[in-house]
C-alpha cells in the first residue's frame, strides 16, 4: 500500500497585540497569562480523536503557526511535536515554528532547533520604520535585522521571512533593499505578501470608512514586478505567487497544501482536510476546530473532541481548489495528478475557458500540465476565476 | 339562487403603498368569520411572493363576506381590491366601476398621499361613495385629527363621517361594516335586462384556462350559458362560476350586482381584456357598459439571457409570465451586442421591475435588462410615420423629419421642505409646471407636462431622493409632443454596443453623453487590457474615456490551509463574470446596461 504524505498544521492563538490587517484566529495576551501546558494537553488530546482516520499516511512536514508560536514555551511545543511523531511513527522533515521578530532571539533559535525544528519563518513585514509602523508592528527594524541574523547563525535551522509590500509611498527601492537585507543576513527564502485589507479588521473598519491610507494597486503591481526583476540576478526562484527561494530551499509544508495533500489540522480555530468515512463512503471532509480557547483547553482537561465546523467538499470542488492553488505556482496544476486525486477531468466542461484564456496569453496549456505565465501572475485570481 | 341586490354591498378599498390596506381587509374577513386569525396567516388577499415582500398588491383580488348587521339582515360583502400602483391606473379604474363604494384608507401617521388621491379621484368619477377610514389610530405618532382634517381639505370629503380604526389590533372594526351597510347603496336590481357583467381582472388557471372576474350590472350569469366578449368578439361557453370566500365555492348562477369568477374555457388572459362587457350570446346587450380601453405599454426595455444558450429558457418563462399578465408583451428581438433576446412592453417601471426579478427568482435566470424606453413616433422625409421604440432601430437622421414623443401629466405630492428640489428636478427633466396648489399650509400638489422619456429615466427614485421619500407622484399619459432629439450610440473599444444607445433632449446630449461614457467607465471593471469607451453622435464622437488595464488581482494568502474562504473568494468573482455579458471581448455587467438612468 502505497502511504499517502500528510502534513501537520499546529494553531498557536496568541498574540502580545492584534496586527490591524490580521484576521486569523488570535487573542492578544500578556506572556504570563498563556497557558501553556494546558493548550498543548488540548492538541494533544485531538490529535487521539483525529488519528485513526489517519493511520494510512506518513508524517511529512509539521508548521507551528498563529498567533504567534514563539511566545508559547519550547517544552510545550516540544511536548506536542513529540506526540505528533508518536502518533504517526515518524520524524517529519520539515518542522518550521512563526516567530515573531520581539520572541525570537538567538536563545531560543537554539532551544527550538534542539527540540527538532528544522525551520523558522519570522515576521519581518518591513525593514523601514514608517511601514512597520503603519502595519501597527511592536518590533523595529534593528530588532527584527538581529532575531533574523541570530537565527540564520545556527546550524541546522533554515529561516524564512515574511514580507509585505503595498504600504502607503513604499517604493520598489524600498522592498529591494528589504529582501536583499534578508538574503544578506543569511535567509534561504522569503514571502511577500500584498498587504490585503481583510473586511473584519482594523483595516478593514478603516478602508470602510475611506480613512485607510492605501498605494494603489498599479503602485503594487510594479513593486511586485520589480521584485521579479530582480530574482534572476540574486539566482531566486519565484515558484509560487507569493514565495520566493534560493537553490534547494524551497519550503515543502505549503507546497502540500499547493498539491492538494491532506493535512492535520490541530489547535482551536485550526483548519485541516483530510479522507473521512462519511455516511456512505470516504469523502474529504474539510474543518475548522470552534475558536474557543477556554472551552477547547476545558474539551482537552475533559478528553472530549473538540468542537469543529466541517465542510464535505466535492469532486468539482477539489477540482476547483486543485486549479486555484495549483495555477499559482511556477509549475502550474498537473492534470493527471488532480484527475486522480479527484476522479474528475479537469478540462471537462472548461474547454472553452481555457482556449480562451490560452489565446489571451492568460494560460499556457503543456498537455500535462496548465500554467499561468508569470506575466501574469498580477491577475491570477482574474484568470482562475474564468476557469471555475 | 342569486341574491336580492338589495342585500348586496360592493366596495373597493384604496390606500397609498404601506397604509394597511391588507392588514385591515384580513380584520374584515375575521370579522365576519370568512377565515380564522391562523388561516389568515398574514394578508390573504397579496398572492404572490412578490407582492407581499414589497407590501403591495399587483393584481386586484376579490372575496364575499357574509355579514350580519345591526338591522337583523345579513348582507353579502364583496370587497374588491385593487392594485396599489401608478402603474395600473386603469385596471383600479375598473375595479372601482365594479362597486358602488369605497373605503378610503389614510394612515394616521403618514397623512394623505399623491397616490391616494388619484385613486379618490377615479372612485369620484366612478359615482362612488367614499367612507374615509382613518387608521393605524393605536400607533403613537397618529394623528387622528389632522388627518381628519386632511380628509375635508385635500379630499374634499366630510371628515365628520371618517372612522377611526385599526387593522392591526381591529379597533373600528365593526363600525366599518355598519357604515358600508348604511351609507354604500345597493346595486340597482336590472334582472330582467339581457346580460351585461363588467370583466374586472382575469389570470390563468392550468386546469381551467383563463378565469375572468366579473361584476353582474344587468341580467343574470348561469353555468351553461353561451356567453359573448363584446370587445374581443368571441363566444364561450360558462363551464364554472364561483366566489372566493376567501377560499373558492362553486355557484350556478350570479345576479344583478353580485361578483365572481367564471371560467368558460378561455385559453389565454390575452383574450380577456380588462374592462370588457360579457353580455349573453343569445340575447345581446345593444351596446358595451362604459369605460373600455385598450391597455398598451407605455415602456419597453430588451432582456437578453447573460448566457446565450438560456434564450429558450428565457422565452419559456416568458410565456409562462404572460400567462398570467394581459398587460405584458414581448417579442423576440436581436441586438449585436447581447444576441438574441426579447424586447418586452411594461405598464411602467415598477411592472419592468416585477417581471425582471421574477425572471430572476422564480426561473433562476441571468438578465441583461437594457435602459428602458418610450415608443417615439418617427415621422419621416418621405412615408409613413414609424413608431419606435427601441432607440437602436431609429431611423438614419437623414430620413427623419422629426420625433414625437408620449407626453404625461404628472402630479406631485409634497412636503413643503422639498418643494425647491422637485422644482429643480422637473425642470431638468423638461418638465413644464402647470399647476400649483397649497393644500394646507406643509403640504402642496404640483402638476407638470413632462415627457414620459424624462420619467422613465429614474425620475421616481430621484424624486424619493429629493424629498427624502416623503413625496409621491401619479401620472397619465397626455399624448404625442414633437420633441428637439438625438440619438447618442455609445462604443466599447471602437464596437457599437446597440444595447446601450439612447435617445435624449438635443440640449442636454453632449453633457449626457460625456456623463455617460464617464459612468460606463467607473460600471466596466478593469479588464486584461485597455478599454476606450466613446460616446457619439452620428458618427461624430462626442466624449471618450479609457478605461486601463486590470493591473492587480491576486491574493496575498493561501494561509493556514483555510482554502475554503479563498476558493469561496473566487466562486463569488466567477459568479460575478457570469453576471456580464461578453460584447467583442469586453465583459459588460448589467448595470452598465442601465448607466443612463444613474446619470443626472
Amino acid at each position: 500500500m502505497t502511504a499517502t504524505p500528510l502534513a501537520v498544521y499546529v494553531h498557536v492563538p496568541w498574540c502580545l497585540q492584534r496586527c490591524p490587517y490580521c484576521d486569523f484566529d488570535t487573542d492578544a495576551v500578556a506572556v504570563r497569562d498563556i497557558p501553556h501546558e494546558a493548550y498543548a494537553i488540548g492538541v494533544q488530546n485531538e490529535l487521539r480523536f483525529r488519528a485513526p482516520s489517519l493511520s494510512e499516511h506518513t508524517l511529512q512536514t509539521v508548521f507551528f503557526g498563529g498567533g504567534t508560536p514563539s511566545l508559547w514555551s519550547v517544552n510545550a511545543l516540544a511536548s506536542v511535536l513529540r506526540s505528533i511523531e508518536a502518533t504517526f511513527g515518524a520524524f517529519a522533515s520539515e518542522i518550521t515554528v512563526e516567530c515573531n521578530p520581539t520572541s525570537l532571539d538567538a536563545d531560543r533559535a537554539l532551544a527550538l532547533r534542539d527540540i527538532g525544528v528544522t525551520r523558522v519563518s519570522i515576521g519581518v513585514q518591513s525593514l523601514q520604520v514608517p511601514h512597520l509602523r503603519y502595519l501597527g508592528r511592536l518590533h523595529d527594524a534593528e530588532s527584527a535585522r538581529r532575531a533574523v541574523h541570530s537565527a540564520a547563525q545556527i546550524a541546522g535551522l533554515r529561516v524564512t521571512a515574511d514580507l509585505m509590500f503595498g504600504m502607503p509611498s513604499q517604493t520598489a527601492e524600498e522592498l529591494l533593499s528589504d529582501a536583499r537585507t534578508l538574503l544578506d543576513l543569511g535567509v534561504g527564502h522569503f514571502s511577500a505578501y500584498a498587504l490585503t485589507v481583510e473586511p473584519r479588521t482594523r483595516f478593514g473598519e478603516l478602508a470602510r470608512k475611506g480613512r485607510l491610507p492605501r498605494l494603489a494597486d498599479d503602485a503594487v503591481a510594479l513593486l511586485f514586478e520589480a521584485l521579479e526583476a530582480q530574482c534572476a540576478p540574486w539566482g531566486l526562484e519565484h515558484y509560487e505567487v507569493s514565495n520566493y527561494a534560493l537553490e534547494g530551499q524551497q519550503g515543502q509544508h505549503n507546497e502540500a497544501y499547493w498539491r492538494g495533500a491532506d493535512y492535520l489540522g490541530l489547535g482551536v480555530g485550526a483548519v485541516g482536510c483530510y479522507a473521512r468515512e462519511m455516511t456512505e463512503k470516504k469523502q474529504s471532509v474539510r474543518y475548522k476546530t470552534v475558536y474557543d480557547i477556554a472551552r477547547y483547553i476545558a474539551d482537552g482537561q475533559a478528553a472530549k473532541m473538540p468542537q469543529e465546523e466541517p465542510e464535505p467538499l466535492d469532486a468539482e470542488t477539489l477540482v476547483r481548489e486543485g486549479l486555484m492553488l495549483g495555477l499559482r505556482t511556477a509549475l502550474g496544476v498537473n492534470l493527471a495528478d488532480l484527475q486522480a486525486r479527484t476522479g474528475l477531468d479537469p478540462r471537462a466542461g472548461r474547454e472553452r475557458a481555457i482556449a480562451r484564456a490560452v489565446k489571451r496569453d492568460n494560460l499556457e496549456d503543456l498537455t500535462t500540465h496548465l500554467r499561468i505565465p508569470r506575466a501574469k501572475w498580477l491577475t491570477a485570481d482574474d484568470i482562475i476565476a474564468g476557469l471555475f | 339562487m342569486a341574491s336580492d341586490p338589495a342585500l348586496i354591498r360592493n366596495f373597493s378599498i384604496i390606500a397609498h403603498i404601506d397604509h394597511g390596506k391588507s392588514t385591515l381587509a384580513d380584520r374584515l374577513m375575521e370579522f365576519t368569520g370568512a377565515v380564522t386569525q391562523r388561516e389568515s396567516r398574514e394578508q390573504l388577499l397579496d398572492k404572490l411572493d412578490i407582492e407581499r415582500e414589497r407590501g403591495i398588491t399587483i393584481k386586484a383580488q376579490h372575496v364575499r363576506l357574509q355579514y350580519k348587521a345591526n338591522d337583523g339582515l345579513t348582507y353579502q360583502m364583496n370587497i374588491i381590491d385593487t392594485p396599489g400602483h401608478v402603474d395600473f391606473t386603469y385596471e383600479v379604474s375598473r375595479s372601482l366601476s365594479a362597486c358602488e363604494g369605497a373605503l378610503l384608507i389614510v394612515d394616521t401617521t403618514q397623512g394623505v398621499e399623491a397616490q391616494t388621491l388619484a385613486n379618490v379621484y377615479l372612485a369620484i368619477e366612478n359615482n362612488l361613495e367614499i367612507i374615509p377610514i382613518l387608521n393605524k389610530v393605536d400607533l403613537p405618532s397618529s394623528d387622528v385629527e389632522g388627518t381628519r382634517q386632511q380628509v375635508e381639505d385635500l379630499v374634499g370629503l366630510d371628515g365628520a363621517g371618517a372612522i377611526a380604526a385599526s387593522g392591526k389590533s381591529g379597533i373600528g372594526i365593526a363600525d366599518i361594516f355598519e357604515a358600508v351597510v348604511k351609507r354604500i347603496p345597493a346595486p340597482k336590481n336590472e334582472e330582467n335586462k339581457p346580460l351585461r357583467a363588467l370583466l374586472f381582472d382575469s389570470w390563468y388557471d392550468s386546469y381551467r384556462g383563463a378565469v375572468v372576474m366579473v361584476r353582474v350590472v344587468e341580467g343574470r350569469i348561469r353555468k351553461g350559458d353561451k356567453i359573448y366578449f363584446m370587445a374581443t368578439q368571441r363566444e364561450y361557453e360558462v363551464v364554472e362560476i364561483g366566489v372566493f370566500t376567501p377560499f373558492a365555492r362553486a355557484l350556478d348562477e350570479l345576479g344583478p350586482g353580485e361578483v365572481g369568477f367564471v371560467a368558460a374555457n378561455v385559453k389565454s388572459v390575452h383574450d380577456t381584456k380588462i374592462g370588457d362587457t360579457i353580455t349573453d350570446a343569445r340575447r345581446r346587450a345593444t351596446g358595451p357598459l362604459a369605460g373600455f380601453k385598450e391597455v398598451k405599454p407605455m415602456v419597453f426595455a430588451g432582456i437578453f439571457p447573460t448566457d446565450s444558450s438560456d434564450y429558450p429558457q428565457l422565452r419559456d418563462a416568458l410565456d409562462k409570465l404572460r400567462l398570467n399578465d394581459a398587460s405584458f408583451q414581448f417579442e423576440p428581438d436581436t441586438s449585436e451586442a447581447l444576441g438574441f433576446g426579447f424586447r418586452c412592453g411594461f405598464l411602467g417601471l415598477l411592472h419592468m421591475e416585477i417581471i425582471q426579478e421574477r425572471l430572476e427568482r422564480e426561473y433562476g435566470l441571468d438578465l441583461i435588462t437594457t435602459a428602458p424606453s418610450v415608443v417615439y413616433k418617427v415621422n419621416l422625409r418621405h412615408g409613413d410615420p414609424v413608431l419606435v421604440e427601441n432607440p437602436s432601430r431609429l431611423p438614419d437622421p437623414g430620413r427623419i423629419e422629426s420625433i414625437e414623443e408620449p407626453f404625461l401629466k404628472v402630479t406631485i405630492h409634497t412636503p413643503t421642505h422639498a418643494l425647491g428640489a422637485i422644482m429643480q428636478l422637473c425642470q431638468d427633466r423638461r418638465g413644464e409646471q402647470i399647476g400649483m396648489q397649497y393644500a394646507g399650509t406643509e403640504r402642496v400638489i404640483m402638476t407638470y407636462e413632462m415627457p414620459l422619456n424624462e420619467v422613465v429615466f429614474d425620475f421616481f427614485d430621484r424624486l424619493k431622493g429629493a424629498s427624502r421619500g416623503y413625496a409621491s407622484m401619479d401620472y397619465e399619459l397626455i399624448g404625442y409632443r414633437k420633441g428637439n432629439l438625438v440619438k447618442v450610440d455609445l462604443m466599447v473599444n471602437g464596437e457599437p454596443v446597440d444595447a446601450l444607445s439612447v435617445i435624449i433632449d438635443r440640449e442636454k446630449c453632449q453633457k449626457r453623453g460625456r456623463d455617460l461614457a464617464q459612468k460606463l467607465k467607473e460600471l466596466i471593471p478593469r479588464q486584461q487590457y485597455d478599454i476606450a469607451i466613446q460616446a457619439a453622435i452620428g458618427g461624430k464622437v462626442i466624449a471618450r474615456e479609457s478605461l486601463a488595464a486590470l493591473r492587480k488581482n491576486v491574493t496575498a494568502k493561501c494561509y493556514g490551509g483555510d482554502i475554503s474562504r479563498k476558493r469561496k473568494l473566487l466562486e463569488k468573482q466567477k459568479e460575478g463574470k457570469k453576471r456580464m455579458k461578453s460584447v467583442g471581448s469586453v465583459d459588460i455587467p448589467q448595470e452598465a446596461f442601465l448607466a443612463i438612468l444613474k446619470i443626472t
